[in-house]
């Protein structure tokens, strides 16, 4: 090494180390945008048919509208995309009409095929929309999103037939109709009746080693399921084609495009949620012209998006900001007041407060449990923060499969022994309401059934008849919760009110949030903490979970006559009786308690007092299109609690 | 050259026992990338599986997707921000990392050096004992409570720095400082115990007896020589302040890498974790390159090989 070289070495470094210096400082100036919120974590993605969550929810509905639009005060379903709609009398046809006026940011008409293409992609298998099910309500929906192991021999099908590996992936391969004849199982054998109920429910069976014969033109083919790539490569078996999956015919299912403006679904049963569930993002409309032309995820990038709401996004920095601007060519532009908006990933809820309260943020939806408590009983009164109850459930549900939790009676022991105010009022202490019932109140025309409120001598005798009299006896058993320190104190409280009160010896464990799902999954727990959010307003979205062996159920409880309400309620046209129904299966769950409710979550909205259309309402569900700013003052706050 | 050589060789080594490992350990912790509070029905399931090849066996799995990092340099898709790849959420992510890891290590190191040489040269005074104060508690303060005391401080107190965000140098200054506080500390400790001993040598007093000035005699006679044990420092700051910056990021609302590193795992986002872990493994393997080469610029007695 020559010295002259070493002696040029320091100089060398510390050019570098000014430069590195001065790279990291420059920074980018961004104006601020007319309205700022923090959306918690960053969004999945701005695909209204792939997304699920809260955060997606308030960007999706920011960049795309459905045939309907809620209400940003009342919820109630009110002209979207669609002007009018007529439901037929037996309320399982709906004809909607698309306005003119309506348009893609790219010019073009919002038009029929658009919403039937949306709702086609977001049911096809291969999109993999976890939020699916919410169009299920449509006539064959479910059975054309099951693919293969939805079909059955006579069913018209579609067989969906390769495209090449580098295909963009959003275009589908050429479509084959015709009727089933039959599918053979890997031992080349028909599999028919129950034994093909039995293997399409088993998962370990792969569609692959299946071969479907297909009646096409009176000409018998048969196809088998083999991905792009390796069909590209191998030449299939005598006399079968690859093809990429076997359909419902998609003309069995409920939707017609009557004209270009002129939409009809037909439903498996009449749905008195549906309309609002229209204005709900997985029936969304999308563009397909751009999906097809990009591929996903690539289409939603801000440079290639076409969307019909009232802003488009104008560039997006993972996990930091997406601005927003406003969309000329949305048809209610008129009426949107903000013209950008910045969609601020912000993890860490106290790092939003922090934002909130130095001014870089206009709205935040969720506030550290002990700061909301103090911004809450601050003197004199914010006029920033109004708490209010929500569809959201706080429960335990309890493993009925074990003992000795199965007696219902030491379940209805431990939901009498619960002093669920020392709870609410005690520890949350902002505004949350106990719970006898796993449907939260408020609901029009639903007054859910509750269960006996804290009775702590009738649960000691209940106990005893049991066979614990004292808790003598009575195995010790475990609470488990996601990790979160709420959930955590709750479950301390709880643990010792049922020690204190019963006698029993309760003990407590906490699991990371996934880890706890599959634990709950696997029926791995005594007692388990679980929240749920009301999908759409009406009891059936809490009630539908503890149908025998329904995917949320996780309890193993179950009983015929539920199922049976649950299922009539379904096919119930008249919404009295239906809820009639509803409140019955209720009844049922909070006599049997396989769930304990404990309390009805509130909203944690800070909105800055200048902020205007913002509103409170049960599913906290807020739409950045109605919002304004008055900085002046000049009208009052229709969200403050107190007026200044 | 050789040298340059055989870490090569080395780094493909370890960037596959990393794979391996990180690919072996996602796979036996339980629950799945797609285990979300509503569960999802199982045909919806299994093409959310098929598309990330979940759907195969783990030995399938094991070798699609290193022909794929390997090959293509392609880190896959995230399976939790599904609008991304993994290679642009690394794209967007590093250079901020970098950043703030930049700004955090200078100022280590600027501010860590002049204490430790103050230290020093005032070794058994006042100012002595109470930097090497301020240094224990740099290193025993975890990086939440320094950033929970700079937000009162100077966000709500002294309002001279925003409170979080990204994009203008003044929200760099509280999280680097953050960042950087335990590791100028250390620096502080390392800087002065080895000046102490450069201090101790011969030449040093050689030097003061010919009549160099003070300031010479300790920033040229001694600072040389007791700079090596802080440039080896750097090395594992470096991999600290990357893998560490985690609560600072999350604090600050930075949107660096430091958190994939951590949240990735929760939510068993197996692509990003595993993207993460390499892009890492390659950065700390590169930096402890550049410091080996350094000694043979800073030190004539060491001969690479």
């Amino acid at each position: 090494m020559a010295a002259a070289r070493r002696s040029l070495f320091p100089w060398i470094a510390a050019i570098g180390v000014v430069f590195a210096i001065g790279w990291a400082v420059q920074g980018t100036h961004l104006a601020p945008a007319d309205f700022t919120f923090c959306n918690g974590t960053e969004v999945k993605s701005l695909d209204p048919l792939i997304v699920t969550g809260q955060p997606e929810n308030n960007m999706v509905n920011a960049l795309f509208e459905g045939l309907i639009r809620w209400d940003p005060h009342t919820l109630q379903p009110t002209p979207g995309v669609a002007e009018s709609w007529e439901i037929s009398d037996d309320r399982r046809t709906y004809t909607y009409h698309i306005r003119e006026s309506a348009r893609w940011s790219d010019g073009s008409p919002v038009t029929a095929d658009d919403f039937r293409y949306a709702l086609r992609r977001i049911l096809d298998p291969r999109t993999a929309g976890q939020y699916a099910y919410q169009a299920w309500y449509v006539k064959n929906a479910r059975r054309y999103n099951g693919g293969g192991r939805a079909v059955r021999p006579g069913d018209l099908v579609e067989v969906e037939l390769n495209l090449p590996p580098d295909a963009i992936n959003t275009l589908r391969g050429e479509v084959l109709r015709g009727k089933l004849v039959r599918i053979e199982g890997a031992d080349g054998k028909p599999m028919e009746g129950d034994a093909l109920a039995v293997a399409v429910k088993d998962e370990s069976i792969k569609l692959e080693s299946w071969t479907f014969v297909v009646d096409l033109d009176g000409r018998e083919r048969a196809f088998c399921y083999l991905d792009d790539a390796p069909a590209s490569r191998t030449t299939p078996p005598g006399g079968v084609r690859w093809c990429r999956q076997v359909l419902l015919d998609f003309r069995e299912v409920g939707v017609e495009v009557i004209d270009p403006h002129t939409l009809r679904h037909t439903l498996e049963n009449p749905t008195p949620f549906f309309l609002t569930l229209l204005g709900f993002y997985p029936l969304f409309p999308v563009n397909g012209r751009c999906v097809e032309k990009f591929g996903s995820p690539q289409w939603t990038y801000p440079e290639n998006i076409v969307c019909n709401g009232p802003f488009v996004p104008l560039f997006r920095r993972i996990r930091d900001r997406t601005r927003l601007v406003k969309n000329d060519r949305y048809w209610d532009h008129d009426n949107v007041r903000l013209s950008t908006v910045d969609v601020l990933a912000v993890e860490s809820v106290t790092t939003a407060l922090n934002l909130y309260l130095t001014g870089k943020s206009d709205w935040n939806y969720d506030v550290p449990a002990p700061a909301l408590k103090r911004l809450l009983h601050a003197d004199p009164p914010r006029t920033d923060i109004n708490p209010f109850p929500l569809l959201n459930t706080y429960f335990y549900m309890v493993n009925t499969t074990r003992k000795p939790l199965d007696d219902v009676r030491v379940r209805r022991a431990l939901s009498l022994a619960l002093d669920r105010k020392e709870i609410t009022e005690g520890f949350l202490g902002c505004g949350e309401r106990i719970a006898y019932s796993l449907t939260p109140p408020g609901l029009p025309g639903y007054d859910p059934p509750q269960c006996a409120p804290e009775n702590l001598a009738e649960a000691r005798r209940l106990l005893a008849e049991a066979g614990y009299p004292e808790g003598r006896g009575f195995p010790t058993f475990t609470i488990l919760y996601n990790t979160h320190e709420t959930h955590q104190a709750i479950a301390q409280l709880i643990r010792k009110q049922w020690q204190r009160g019963l006698g029993i010896t309760v003990r407590s464990r906490n699991e990371e949030f996934v880890t706890s799902l599959s634990s709950q999954r696997q029926l791995n727990y005594d007692i388990s903490r679980r929240g749920w959010v009301g999908d759409y307003p009406d009891p059936n979205t809490f009630l539908d979970m503890y149908v025998t062996g329904g995917e949320q159920n996780n309890t193993g409880w179950g009983r015929p006559e539920y199922d049976r309400l649950i299922a009539a309620a379904a096919e119930e046209a008249d919404p009295v009786a239906r809820f009639k129904l509803l409140a019955d299966a209720e009844r049922m769950l909070m006599d049997e308690l396989p769930i304990i409710p404990i309390y009805f979550y509130v909203s944690k909205n800070l909105v800055k007092p200048y902020v205007r259309g913002f509103y409170n309402n049960m599913q906290d569900a807020h739409h950045v299109r109605a919002i304004w700013i008055d900085r002046e003052g000049t009208t009052p706050s229709p969200f403050s609690r107190v007026q200044p | 050259m050789q040298f340059c050589l055989r870490r090569l060789v080395w780094l493909a080594i370890t960037l596959w026992v990393v794979f391996t490992i990180t690919f072996t350990l996602m796979r036996a912790v339980p629950g799945g990338p797609f285990d979300k509070e509503k569960s999802v029905p199982p045909e919806i399931r299994h093409n959310l599986e098929r598309r990330y090849n979940l759907d195969k066996s783990p030995w399938q799995q094991y070798w699609l997707e290193m022909e794929r990092i390997a090959l293509h340099g392609d880190l896959g898709y995230c399976m939790n921000i599904g609008d991304y790849s993994v290679n642009t959420v690394v794209r967007q992510g590093l250079p901020i990392s970098a950043a703030l890891g930049v700004l955090a290590l200078s100022f280590a190191v600027g501010l860590g050096l002049i204490t430790g040489v103050v230290s020093a040269a005032y070794r058994g005074s006042a100012a002595d004992v109470l930097l090497r104060l301020a240094a224990t508690v740099g290193i025993a303060l975890p990086s939440f409570v320094v950033a929970g005391i700079c937000i009162l401080l100077f966000v709500f107190v002294v309002p001279l720095f925003p409170a979080a965000g990204w994009g203008d140098w003044r929200q760099l200054v509280l999280p680097a400082f953050c960042l950087g506080a335990p590791y100028a500390a250390e620096v502080a400790r390392i800087s002065r115990t080895s000046m102490l001993d450069a201090l101790s040598h011969d030449y040093i007093r050689t030097a003061q007896a010919k009549g160099v000035p003070p300031v010479r005699v300790l920033l040229v006679h001694g600072l040389r020589n007791a700079l090596l044990p802080v440039v080896s420092f750097l090395g594992p700051a470096a991999a600290g302040v990357l893998t560490g910056s985690l609560v600072v990021e999350q604090i600050f609302a930075i949107p660096g890498l430091g958190t994939y590193f951590v949240t990735a795992a929760l939510l068993r986002d197996w692509t990003v974790s595993m993207g993460v872990v390499l892009v890492y493994t390659l950065v700390l393997y590169t930096l402890n390159f550049l410091v080996d080469l350094s000694y043979a610029f800073l030190d004539p007695r060491v001969k690479l090989e």
